[in-house]
């Protein structure tokens, strides 16, 4: 008997004509690692939701889903609780109670365990999770990796056979993303617990995956194991999402086994291609001469008690260039932002915009196609009822945007999937045609392809005059398309430089290219970079 | 509420045990009682007639989301007492008991009553008015078809429930202050609570006119959507 | 080495109730006095000088209550002078003061009371009775500031956009009501998001076990019979009538038979028992820096 088995389960939103999960069927082990993925709006989230009966929202719905061979919705209230565990999308809305500890035993709680197994659960947990220290803190208090962290935990205290996460990583730093996924590992590893994940980053958790599953408009397209499923993958748009191994050996044409890990990627690099040119030639990158954005010596705290968040902030935005922002999770770019935007007042030094000290705007001037910034929750964004309304409400008429929203106009923008309402926010930002455009985390919860197209968007109104800056935790995403990147630590930029230069010299804060072609290219950081090297030196056994 | 199977009549007790008994042992406590016990026996019908809210709340099963949705309807309450001079915290009461029902009604009023004062000062007087908040609630609650279609009898209802409200809590004042109700320190009471009267019947009528449609829209939408 | 404020929060609580109680309801000068002194005494070891305008506001309180009574009531036999035509009474003046000190009395008490009993106290008191209850309310407390997180955020988020047109009145308050309508739709459906995570563990399923971090240990224990029977002499001396102290038509006399002396020192001790405890934690404390 399979320990999960979905067969031709379909789901359909009330009101809407295509079913947002239509006849899919597949099959995992117990203890096997699943990864979902699929464009924004394909249909996770709510594939995902349909595996525990309490997260069930209305809407029509066929088929069954099995566990240990009995179908979900007849399974007994306990163990469909306990026994499935799920981390929701956004940290912030899963968290219940006031208090770490309360968050960790609520659960235990609900089922009536008694308090002294209640107390050596949370404990443990808590310790294997280390968030002990935070024990007796506020959740309110957190950040957003210690909120997932906590949720991960408060739902490992029930002790779950199925543990089901909907894009946990999306907006954790690229080291805090790569201790989660190993703390997946870890779980997979020593409780053989099975898990099903949704992501759009794949790179970490493809390594870990025994069946990867590919969506598309509600329909699982292709089903198996990375090393099958990724070779007969034909469509350009959700290539671009694989591994970047797995790319460069596409892009390449390799033959033989396709490499999915960095390790894997570096061997077949040097097993297959020679390294006498190890560099792509770079003009030197000139800007133009005016500050769009000008910090000094920039000194802020969020209350008198508070340490400095930033701490002496001094860096310079100079105008028609693409910066991005990158840095660790809580050190500070939101809140540079934020002070940027004019809406967190320094205590001390000076930001000016244009050239201009902030005060001098009067009058709310400065955000009068001067300056936009899009804020990194964005469901603040919204104000309508119809995402229709909402463009109406910002000036932009839905056949002028860039992307398509024409399946959503007139759904309430809280119906959306994630990455749509990223999409929709990001169109009320490009309305306002700011000459300075400030994006926090814009291609979060965004699939590959609508990356790559909001990279190409972003391209075109810089070179068209616009200054953009974007605070990212996406490396690729800058090393495909920033003019310069600065690295944001401890509410300072501590370096910065072009992609090639800034990524070639990081460790941990740079692209898998850059670490698999470490030592082997000295500054190929995406997979143009290096498939362009590769050609150029030619094939290994091309010599003799 | 354990005990009563029947539907009818357990409404009925339940609205008319504290709201009738209250008034009426206060007064009859000026008669039977010396003086300060009358204090002492009518905050302990006010806590009783709370705590019976409450089991019957605690016994039944409610549903996490409807839980919810009177836990933000209270936070909301709470927030809005920090609005100056206008108090939107009556009328988001009467509009959680309408769409919400009674029980919901009660809850929200009597709680957000008790939380707030966390930050507005708690005193003995916390039991009346989570009493006074609850029973308009509860109140709404019954009344909520002739609230719902009839605008104007919305706004009597707002109106009615400010003035009910302060004289409820002038009798405490009464109470407080002299230990035993007097018809003529009550007059004083009502005539000094004046302003406050006319603010609350104001508020409730300004609150209930911006936020009762817009609302009804809200929490419609989540009706459809997740059937609570 | 706890200050009074770390003990077992259903302790703390109920040692309020023992002090408030015989406070509220017996109208003897002495044990007033005692209270105002102990809840006044309470407070200043708490909070030091912090707080030096709210005592003024007391005191004004104590004013206005201690002056109300004799002006509407008119009681009494020694009259002290003839005010539009009504005598005023020495009786209801000093009948009001007394109320003026019970009222004061009770307001110190409940503020240390608020200042000690956090949420997360009051939790654990209150949810082994109601588990269902206790869940609403942390739950509503929580929704407080994290509703007005999202406005300020909110807020923000449409400034950058522009929906503040100018810096008049007008124009913030019509961005601002847009501002709250969403927040309140946000509210709503963040409610049900979080409701549906309860539910997703375990909420509903059946009885509810409350877990708390707080324990009942000896010292616990030993408070607790302590003020229990500090607080048992008072209503003893009480219900036998020896604390009974009468303003009308003439001051009765106080009563000083060995029961009234016995509830009365029990009831002093009882109102400076938390000042003690925490003045000794203060000075052990200071010795200990001292030392080392
Ligand atoms: N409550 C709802 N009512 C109507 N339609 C909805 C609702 N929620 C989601 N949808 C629609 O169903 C489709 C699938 O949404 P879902 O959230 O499952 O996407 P997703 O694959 O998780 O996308 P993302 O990667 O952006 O999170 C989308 O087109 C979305 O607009
Ligand atoms: N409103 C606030 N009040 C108090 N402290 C805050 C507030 N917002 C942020 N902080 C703190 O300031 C620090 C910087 O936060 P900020 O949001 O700027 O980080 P960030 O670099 O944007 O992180 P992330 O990548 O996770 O978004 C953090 O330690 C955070 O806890
Ligand atoms: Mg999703
Ligand atoms: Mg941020």
């Amino acid at each position: 008997m399979e320990f999960i088995k979905v067969e031709s389960l379909s789901f359909t939103y009330p009101e809407c004509t295509a079913p947002a999960v239509d006849s899919v069927s597949f099959a995992a082990e117990q203890g096997s690692f699943n990864v979902l993925c699929g464009a924004t709006g394909c249909g996770k989230s709510t594939l995902l939701r349909l595996f525990k009966r309490e997260l069930e929202v209305r809407g029509e719905r066929s088929g069954r889903i099995l566990y240990r061979g009995t179908p979900t919705d007849k399974l007994e209230t306990k163990v469909s609780a306990s026994r499935i565990g799920f981390v929701m999308q956004d940290p912030e809305q899963q968290i219940v109670t006031d208090k770490v500890w309360h968050e960790l035993a609520f659960g235990l709680e609900s089922l009536g365990t008694p308090q002294d197994v209640i107390a050596r659960r949370t404990a443990e947990m808590a310790s294997y999770f280390g968030i002990g220290s935070l024990y007796e803190k506020n959740t309110a208090e957190l950040s957003g990796g210690q909120k997932q962290l906590l949720n991960l935990a408060a739902v490992m205290v029930m002790q779950p056979e199925l543990l089901i996460l909907d894009e946990p990583t999306a907006q954790l730093d690229p080291v805090a993303a790569s201790d989660f996924i190993s703390t997946l590992k870890k779980l997979n590893d020593d409780f053989g617990l099975t898990i099903m994940i949704a992501e759009h980053r794949l790179e970490e958790v493809i390594p870990l995956c025994s069946q990867l599953l590919i969506m598309e408009r509600g329909r699982i397209i292709l089903s198996g194991s990375p090393r099958d499923v990724i070779p007969r993958i034909t469509d350009a748009d959700i290539m671009s999402g694989m591994p970047s191994a797995a790319r460069l050996f596409s892009s390449l044409d390799g033959r033989g086994a396709c490499p999915v890990t960095v390790r894997e990627g570096r061997d077949f690099l040097t097993g297959s291609y020679r390294n006498s040119a190890r560099k792509i030639e770079e003009n030197e990158y000139t800007h133009s001469p005016d500050t769009a954005l000008g910090f000094k010596d920039v000194y802020f705290r969020y209350s008198k008690e508070s340490p400095d968040v930033l701490n002496g902030l001094s860096f310079s935005i100079y105008t028609g260039e693409l910066v991005c922002i990158l840095g660790g999770n809580g050190s500070g770019k939101t809140t540079s932002l934020c002070t940027a935007a004019g809406l967190l007042r320094a205590y001390s030094g000076t930001v000016r915009v244009f050239g201009r000290k902030l005060k001098e705007y009067r009058n709310q001037s400065l955000y009068r196609g001067c300056l936009a910034m899009l804020p990194q929750d964005v469901k603040t964004v919204f104000l309508k009822n119809t995402v229709r309304e909402e463009l109406a409400d910002a000036g932009i008429a839905p056949e002028e945007l860039p992307f398509s929203l024409d399946d959503v106009l007139e759904r309430h923008p809280y119906d959306l999937s994630g990455g749509q309402q990223q999409l929709a926010a990001l169109a009320k930002v490009l309305a306002v045609k700011p000459r300075l455009l400030l994006l926090d985390e814009p291609t979060k919860a965004l699939d590959p392809a609508a990356k790559l197209n909001i990279g190409r968007v972003l391209r075109k109104l810089r070179d068209e005059g616009m200054t953009i800056a974007i605070v990212t935790h996406d490396v690729e995403f800058a090393a495909l398309f920033a003019d310069r990147c600065m690295m944001f630590f401890n509410g300072k930029i501590v370096s910065e430089g072009t992609p090639r230069s800034f990524f070639a010299d990081n460790s941990f804060y740079t692209t898998a290219i850059s670490r698999m072609t470490r030592g082997f290219f000295d500054n190929a950081v995406t997979v143009t970079d290096a498939a362009e090297l590769c050609r150029r030196n030619g094939a290994a056994d091309d010599t003799d | 509420m354990i005990l009563i199977k029947n539907v009818g009549v357990r409404r009925l007790v339940r609205v008319s045990v504290p709201f009738i008994l209250i008034p009426l042992l206060a007064v009859a406590g000026t008669l039977v009682f010396d003086v300060k016990r009358n204090l002492f026996v009518s905050m302990l019908i006010a806590v009783l007639a709370l705590l019976l809210f409450y089991t019957g709340f605690e016994s039944k099963t409610v549903g996490s989301r409807r839980m919810v949705i009177v836990a933000v309807m209270t936070a909301l309450c709470f927030v809005g007492r920090f609005i100056p001079f206008l108090k939107p915290m009556t009328a988001l009461t009467i509009i959680a008991a309408v769409y919400l029902g009674g029980e919901a009604g009660f809850l929200v009023g009597s709680l957000s009553a008790v939380l707030s004062n966390f930050y507005f000062g708690q005193g003995p007087w916390t039991a009346f008015q989570m009493l006074a908040w609850g029973l308009i609630g509860l109140f709404a609650g019954v009344l909520s078809d002739p609230i719902r279609k009839s605008r104007v009898f919305r706004t009597a209802y707002g109106v009615l429930s400010g003035v009910a409200y302060s004289m409820i809590m002038d009798i405490w004042t009464v109470l407080w202050y002299n230990g035993t109700f007097g018809w003529k320190y009550y007059l004083a009471a009502i005539t000094t609570a004046l302003p406050y009267t006319l603010s609350y019947a104001v508020s409730n009528v300004v609150f209930l006119v911006l936020l009762f449609e817009p609302f009804g829209e809200k929490l419609g939408r989540i009706k459809k959507k997740y059937g609570v | 080495m706890r200050s009074f404020s770390e003990f077992n929060p259903a302790v703390v609580f109920l040692y309020f109730m023992f002090v408030t109680g015989p406070a509220m309801f017996c109208s003897n000068p002495v044990i007033l006095v005692l209270s105002l002194a102990g809840a006044v005494t309470f407070f200043l070891v708490r909070n030091g000088s912090a707080h030096l305008k709210s005592h003024l506001g007391f005191f004004l309180l104590f004013v206005i209550l201690a002056l109300i009574n004799p002006l509407i009531s008119h009681n009494g036999v020694t009259v002290l002078f003839v005010l539009n035509n009504n005598p005023v009474t020495l009786e209801a003046l000093l009948y009001g003061i007394n109320s003026a000190v019970m009222v004061i009395a009770a307001l110190y008490w409940l503020r240390s009371l608020t200042q000690i009993m956090t949420g997360d106290r009051l939790m654990y008191i209150f949810g082994r009775f109601s588990p269902k209850l206790a869940l609403l309310i942390s739950m509503t407390l929580r929704f407080v500031p994290l509703f007005s997180r999202q406005t300020a955020k909110t807020r923000n988020a449409q400034k950058a956009l522009g929906l503040y047109k100018d810096d008049n009145i007008i124009d913030t308050i019509l961005g601002d009501m847009r501002v709250y309508s969403i927040v309140i739709t946000w509210a709503l459906e963040n409610g049900i998001i979080t409701a549906d995570s309860m539910s997703a563990r375990g909420y509903g399923t059946g009885r509810r076990t409350s877990f708390s971090v707080f324990r009942m240990g000896l010292r616990d224990v030993i408070l607790l019979i302590v003020t229990g029977a500090l607080f048992a002499v008072c209503c003893i001396a009480a219900a036998q009538g020896s604390l009974k102290f009468g303003f009308y038509p003439a001051l009765s006399r106080l009563q000083t038979d060995s029961t009234a002396l016995a509830g009365i020192i029990c009831y002093g001790v009882l109102a400076f028992l938390p000042s003690v405890i925490d003045m000794e934690v203060n000075i052990r404390w200071n010795l200990l820096r001292s030392r080392a």
